[in-house]
């Protein structure tokens, strides 16, 4: 175990001492307008959170990683053999006709295309094979080979579905919204909020990967909303040889004067919060000034990777071209929650526009690729985590914003598919070598167990101890769909 | 020319309607009353209850509530008992009128007749989507009042919302100094300000700010976000994106700014300027717009981009959706898409000389022209550029869904536009070129002769022959090109000139006796060198090299005397041909880019206006009127301050499209001045409008990255106001005093210092972000800029402290004011007397000193004395509190 010793239980007094600390003559005063005005609209008996979980956590990280895009479901984790029976016929021809049923779409689509149905044209053969793998038995495409060779740690969802046929699913993930409503807190926003940290020097909700493209909900796939500024997660870069810009000011500066410095800026800080209790920037720029200045140091270190051994490296597919960029990102996510970074948000595939895995045409090769690109770097991570005795205590999930459509898009591709797709868990608390849910006999609807986006957050903080109801702010009201409810079926 | 969209308010109820027998229809006659009161809440983008009501099927279903309607049966419906609820609390709609006795009747018959509706109703009528439909200028703004402040303060008292007081006067002088400048008061002003008790005195402020040169490069950049300006691209020397020279656009933003220029004009320079102003070279450097999307390996991502940014940057339309399929929300079908590439076909870029440089990679006008009116627009199956649709060739329209018509008309163009090498300047240069070759020919004989006291002999012969024939080569050349001039001139510039004929004889003649002089030098050339090299030398006598250099003079000799045969020989035949100045273009241009842009940039276009607006809006107060900023698109909601935008979109097209009369407009509004403070702020309004919606207080908000960086250098006194000119190195960011404006701003090529404050990413940023992660406390703690800057402000403020009887409180008080813009608190003053003391002592406790690793930041370096090291920390600490990058 190479976690940092710090408890939740410390890092709530620490909380409490950085609120306290060096605040002089101010502190009382901004503590007990934070305590009245509750941060929002002085409700009487709210306060926020205390940074404890409200009930035993199963993990103390999370590790998310997202393929941005949309990863077709039907050549990854939801073999649909019927797809190769029926190739070329429309789904109307098929046994299977009923899965077009309007009402499910009037249910469940919010779109105004009028032309939603024509979108689905021909069904399209199954570009890959599958086979069953591990004790479990659960079939995985060929494309998967590494990560099919841990599926006896993995839970398998393949009845998720959401409600954005376009790539603002993307955001919708993320805030369990579609992006018609707005922005919303993201998921790491809501634990970063809800929990206290485990390393003061570092931030607890990373994002590693360029962020999502405007399109799509850009830094707002990442970021706190109304939980406010304070909470949103801080990309970094994974480069070893410039982890992080401006990290030092070099030997023309003492310590001792720095910290005098940061010390005077502190206080000056308070007195404006004073001024603006309302003003969450103010806050967050005060806490991110006290973490940058422990991060100049335990940043680097974070992206020191030389210091793993060959071997782990070759585990994540670091020595090799295809694998070496997500590679590195793995095993940075995996250092940084040895370190005790709550949430790593890891994107694959963002790309300055739609994603790197929207397969609309050549979904073979595209898809061949990037299954290449992070197959091996992610089982490296799963089999790292294990071997280590952190993949206990570290939910790790995979996911994407919506599957690919049976039907074929052209000649060689997919559409975007909304409406039944997979998603996967492993590590703290899931139970391995399982499969919930299904979609029908051609992977269009899910209709067995069927969850929505928010199933996913609700399960995440379920295995963090946290009740997103008791995490609700005053004056922001969430619907029951916003919770989603905990998938309990893949939990040991 | 547009024609109107409001179909539908022709069929509202009317008594006629009502006595008829026949059943009610639904289309024609219920739709459009819950359209007009009900959809906005009960509707696809807001379902208020759960409720919609903008399909039969969805009433039936109903919401919260249960069924809003019971086909057969009216008096059941909880449709009829809402809007017809004597309770005014309760009663449906909401805001407004209640319903007519004649709607309810319909609707009541309606539902008793079954409340039929067809099965696949259709989607709602785009063409009914408010932002397709032309803005109007709401009738109740009372006369007297800031239009911005009576449509606000009408929304604010129907929710009970009290708006908050004016911001203290050095607030209010902060926040518009960086908004409409980028750079905060310097002391001066703020002093000045709060002393100048005069009505107007806020008034002054945003004239001077607004006739500031400063504020063309503030809103420059907002514009370079919105236009996507960047310059060029590429692996090393090799471009790949954008044009080298393109800063000359960004000049041209600025400058436009700066005058004000109309933006519907601006609109017209930048997609047509080739064709509205063919040769005037500061409108055409406006076409650096299109000129940005060039991209060197593929010709469809170029023109994808230039589709797809013209129709987000001034209509607020996503396009691109359509490159593949037709749009899915809104009226933009597969075919409209390759329509609109079809204005673009015809384009291509290419780069002028301009005064003064021949060499158009050292500088250059990028500008863009039409190359080609004959390659035909197909649409692409599928998107895919492989398989264009040959069968319908596309010519350029619009969707008709957006009104307005579109009229082609091919533009002649000038000789200096299709042939710009015969412009003066170009032509003057040439000449001139050949002149100075001449004099310098001069000049080398005269040495020569002057020479013969240490040559003798041959040798001095020959020199002085080598230059009497370089002078009569160097005369021929000046002939050729002066008649060479002049034939072109009479060919192109001039209509049937009856001397064009000999011109071009004399041009031929002169051209041909410059290439026997031409030819004639290079034989004695080579001569005079198999001379040189047959001169007896024992060294090189054996020597292969010698030998082979004898060789390859005999050679070019031979050529040599081959060409001047060739040449005299030439120059016998009398012939009308020579040789052209240079390249010329197609004479025509097709006025395809030039029709399109007049349909945007008109008065009855629905969106140009409005997207402008909204993009100005965002800029002042932080957030937009519409929050999707380029897809005002069935996707976006009727805003809230529908009315607001609309009253603005239009008082923006009466006024000439003058940006500097809306920024005027907007920022001398009360909702403007409002203050930010709210320690004790209407904890009543906090509860109604958390988020602000109706502006009842002013946002704090973030400073843009550039004004970051520029009020740094801005505070310290040292930031170079020097004005356009080439891009300069994102790498001299930390040590160059221009404004950031200026600096290479490209795909891999962006100040580091920028981009970590969410600076405009190059792809794209019609919006900015607004981050706040600890890379930026780094930023600002640790660069060479704040380091720099503050010591060097330090030590003038020391001086200027030494002054005053309390120096330690003057120092704190004035830097408070130079960098903060306001007077310290007592508080505050407390807080940092303490720390000049506590500071300067540490500082000078040296045994207990310990550095940082790592090199020391270049540039100015720290004081020796502790005191004054101390002020430097101070100011240093003021440059990153959170009211330097704030705006209250």
């Amino acid at each position: 175990m190479t976690y940092h010793s710090h408890s939740p239980t410390a890092h709530c007094s620490n909380r409490r001492a950085f609120l306290g600390a060096g605040m002089g003559f101010g502190a009382l005063a901004l503590g007990a307008m934070l305590q009245r005005d509750g941060w929002a609209n002085g409700e009487a008996n709210w306060s926020p959170p205390d940074g404890q979980p409200h009930f035993s956590p199963k993990v103390k990280n999370v590790i998310w990683l997202f393929m941005v895009g949309g990863t077709s479901h039907l050549e990854s984790f939801d073999h649909k053999p019927a797809l190769n029976r029926y190739a070329g016929m429309s789904i109307a021809e098929t046994p299977h006709h009923d899965v077009l049923n309007p009402k499910f779409l009037e249910e469940n689509v919010r779109t105004l295309a009028p032309d939603l149905r024509k979108v689905l044209a021909k069904l399209y053969p199954l570009q890959v094979g599958f086979r069953r793998r591990g004790q479990s038995g659960i079939e995985v495409s060929d494309w998967w080979p590494h990560v099919g060779g841990c599926i006896d740690d993995i839970a398998v969802v393949r009845s998720m579905w959401t409600n954005d046929i376009d790539h603002g699913a993307q955001l919708q993930f993320h805030t369990g919204r579609n992006t018609l409503d707005g922005y919303f807190p993201t998921i790491g926003s809501w634990i970063h909020y809800g929990l206290g940290s485990l390393n003061d020097d570092l931030p607890q909700f990373v994002v590693l990967g360029r962020p999502l493209a405007d399109c799509c909900g850009g830094n707002e796939g990442h970021r706190a909303s109304y939980l406010g500024p304070q909470h949103d997660g801080v990309p970094l870069t994974v480069d070893p040889k410039n982890p992080l810009p401006f990290a030092s000011p070099g030997a023309g500066v003492f310590r001792q004067e720095q910290r005098g410095e940061v010390e005077l800026l502190r206080k000056l800080n308070r007195l404006t919060a004073e001024e603006h209790p309302h003003d969450a920037a103010l806050q967050a720029r005060i806490k991110s000034y006290e973490l940058a200045f422990r991060m100049q140091t335990a940043v680097p270190e974070v992206f020191r990777l030389e210091q793993e051994t060959k071997a782990t490296e070759r585990l994540y597919g670091i020595d090799q071209s295809a694998t070496k960029s997500f590679g590195q990102m793995c095993l940075s996510a995996r250092r940084l929650a040895e370190r005790g970074v709550r949430f790593v948000q890891v994107y694959h595939g963002s790309n300055g526009g739609a994603g790197g895995w929207d397969a609309h045409s050549n979904l073979k090769s595209n898809h061949s690729k990037n299954c290449a690109a992070v197959d091996k770097p992610i089982a490296g991570l799963l089999k790292d985590l294990k071997r280590r005795g952190m993949l206990d205590e570290t939910l790790v999930v995979w996911a994407t914003e919506f599957g690919r459509s049976p039907g074929g898009e052209g000649k060689t591709g997919r559409d975007h598919h909304p409406f039944g797709f997979s998603i996967w868990m492993a590590g703290g608390g899931i139970k391995g070598g399982t499969v919930h849910g299904a979609t029908d006999e051609l992977g269009f609807l899910a209709v067995e167990d069927r969850h929505y986006v928010t199933d996913v957050h609700a399960t995440v903080l379920n295995q963090l101890g946290l009740d997103s109801r008791k995490l609700e702010v005053p004056g922001r009201k969430r619907l029951d769909i916003d919770h989603g409810k905990a998938i309990k079926e893949i939990l040991a | 020319m547009f024609r109107p969209l409001a179909v539908f308010l022709a069929v509202t109820a009317s008594a006629a309607q009502l006595s008829a027998a026949e059943p009610v229809d639904y289309v024609r006659q219920i739709k459009p009353i819950l359209r007009e009161r009900c959809y906005a809440c009960h509707g696809p983008l807001k379902t208020q209850q759960d409720l919609r009501l903008d399909t039969a099927r969805r009433m039936k279903t109903g919401g919260d509530s249960g069924p809003a309607i019971t086909p057969g049966k009216s008096a059941e419906s909880l449709l009829i008992e809402k809007v017809t609820e004597a309770d005014e609390e309760d009663r449906m709609p909401p805001e407004g009128k209640p319903l007519s006795a004649e709607q309810i009747e319909l609707l009541r018959r309606w539902i008793d007749e079954g409340a039929k509706a067809a099965v696949d109703e259709p989607a709602p009528d785009p063409r009914e989507h408010w932002a397709f439909r032309l803005p109007v200028k709401v009738a109740d703004v009372a006369t007297g009042k800031n239009p911005i402040d009576a449509l606000l303060g009408t929304e604010m008292r129907k929710r009970g919302l009290r708006p908050l007081g004016s911001a203290a006067p050095q607030v209010v002088l902060r926040r518009i100094h960086l908004d409409l400048a980028g750079l905060p008061p310097t002391r001066e002003q703020l002093r000045a300000f709060l002393k100048d008790s005069s009505d107007d005195a806020y008034r002054k402020v945003v004239d001077e700010l607004l006739a500031s040169p400063r504020h063309g490069e503030r809103w420059g950049r907002h514009w370079m976000d919105v236009w996507r300006y960047s310059d060029w691209s590429g692996y090393k020397n090799e471009i790949r994106n954008s044009q080298r020279h393109i800063w000359r656009w960004r000049d041209w933003i600025i400058e436009s700014l700066n005058e004000d220029k109309p933006y519907d004009r601006m609109i017209v320079e930048m997609l047509a300027g080739d064709e509205v102003a063919p040769t005037d070279p500061n409108v055409l450097r406006a076409t650096g717009f299109l000129g940005r999307n060039w991209y060197k390996f593929n010709r469809h991502v170029w023109l994808d981009n230039t589709v797809q940014h013209t129709a987000k940057a001034f209509l607020g339309l996503t396009f691109n959706c359509a490159r593949c399929h037709d749009h899915k929300f809104d009226p933009i079908s597969q075919k409209d898409y390759y329509r609109l590439r079809a204005f673009f076909e015809p384009h291509t870029t290419r780069t002028d000389r301009v005064p003064g440089q021949s060499d158009i990679n050292k500088d250059g006008l990028p500008r863009v022209y039409d190359s080609d009116a004959k390659t035909a627009t197909y649409l692409f199956i599928r998107g895919n550029d492989k398989k264009p649709d040959k069968e319908h060739p596309l010519s350029p329209a619009m969707p008709a869904v957006f009104g307005g018509k579109i009229d082609v008309q091919p533009v002649e163009l000038p000789v200096e536009a299709f042939y710009p090498d015969l412009r003066k300047f170009v032509v003057d240069e040439m000449i001139g070129k050949a002149r100075e070759n001449l004099r310098k020919a001069d000049v080398a004989l005269a040495a020569a002769k002057k020479n013969d006291a240490k040559l003798g002999g041959k040798k001095l012969m020959r020199a002085v022959a080598l230059a009497e024939q370089k002078i009569k080569s160097a005369g021929a050349a000046l002939a050729s090109i002066k008649a060479r001039v002049a034939a072109e001139w009479a060919k192109y510039a001039e209509k049937e000139n009856p001397q064009a004929k000999g011109l071009a004889l004399a041009a031929g003649e002169a051209e041909r006796q410059a290439a026997v002089e031409i030819a004639t030098l290079a034989v004695l050339q080579s001569e005079h060198k198999l001379t040189d090299l047959n001169v007896p030398s024992k060294a090189k006598k054996d020597d292969k090299k010698h030998k082979a250099a004898v060789d390859k003079t005999k050679k070019a000799l031979a050529a040599a005397r081959k060409k001047l045969e060739a040449a005299q020989s030439a120059a016998k035949q009398p012939s009308e041909k020579y040789t052209a100045l240079g390249k010329q273009y197609p004479r025509t241009s097709t006025g395809r880019r030039l029709a399109l842009a007049r349909w945007i940039a008109n008065k009855e276009n629905p969106l140009t206006a409005r997207v402008a607006v909204n993009h100005i809006w965002m800029r002042h107060f932080g957030r937009p009127l519409v929050d999707s900023v380029f897809d005002f698109g069935t996707r976006a909601g009727e805003p809230r301050h529908r009315a607001l935008l609309d009253w603005l979109a239009v008082e923006f097209m009466e006024n000439n499209w003058s940006m500097k009369h809306l920024h005027r407009l907007i920022v001398t509004s009360a909702a403007y001045r409002r203050a930010s403070a709210d320690r004790d702020a209407a904890a009543a309004n906090r509860k109604i409008d958390p988020d602000n919606h109706f502006l009842w207080r002013t946002s704090s908000r973030r400073l843009e990255a550039e004004a970051i960086r520029d009020s740094i250098l801005h505070v310290a006194g040292r930031l170079d106001l020097a004005m356009g000119g080439p891009e300069i190195d994102q790498k001299l960011g930390q040590s160059s005093r221009r404004r950031s404006v200026y600096f290479r701003h490209a795909y891999e090529k962006q100040m580091k210092f920028l981009e970590l404050f969410d600076g405009a990413s190059v792809n794209e940023c019609y919006r900015r972000s607004e981050s706040i992660v600890p890379q930026q406390a780094l930023a600002l703690a640790n660069s060479r800029l704040s380091f720099e800057q503050s010591r060097l402000l330090a030590r003038k403020l020391a001086r200027e402290a030494a002054k005053e009887k309390n120096e330690s409180d003057a120092f704190i008080t004035i830097a408070f004011e130079q960098v903060l813009s306001r007077s310290p608190s007592s508080q505050e003053l407390q807080l940092c007397r303490e720390f000049l003391t506590d500071q300067a002592a540490r500082l000078a406790d040296k045994k207990n000193l310990t550095t940082f690793s790592g090199k020391a930041t270049a540039g100015t370096k720290p004081s020796a004395d502790p005191k004054l090291r101390a002020k430097e920390n101070l100011i240093h600490v003021l440059l990153n509190h959170n009211d330097f990058v704030t705006v209250r």
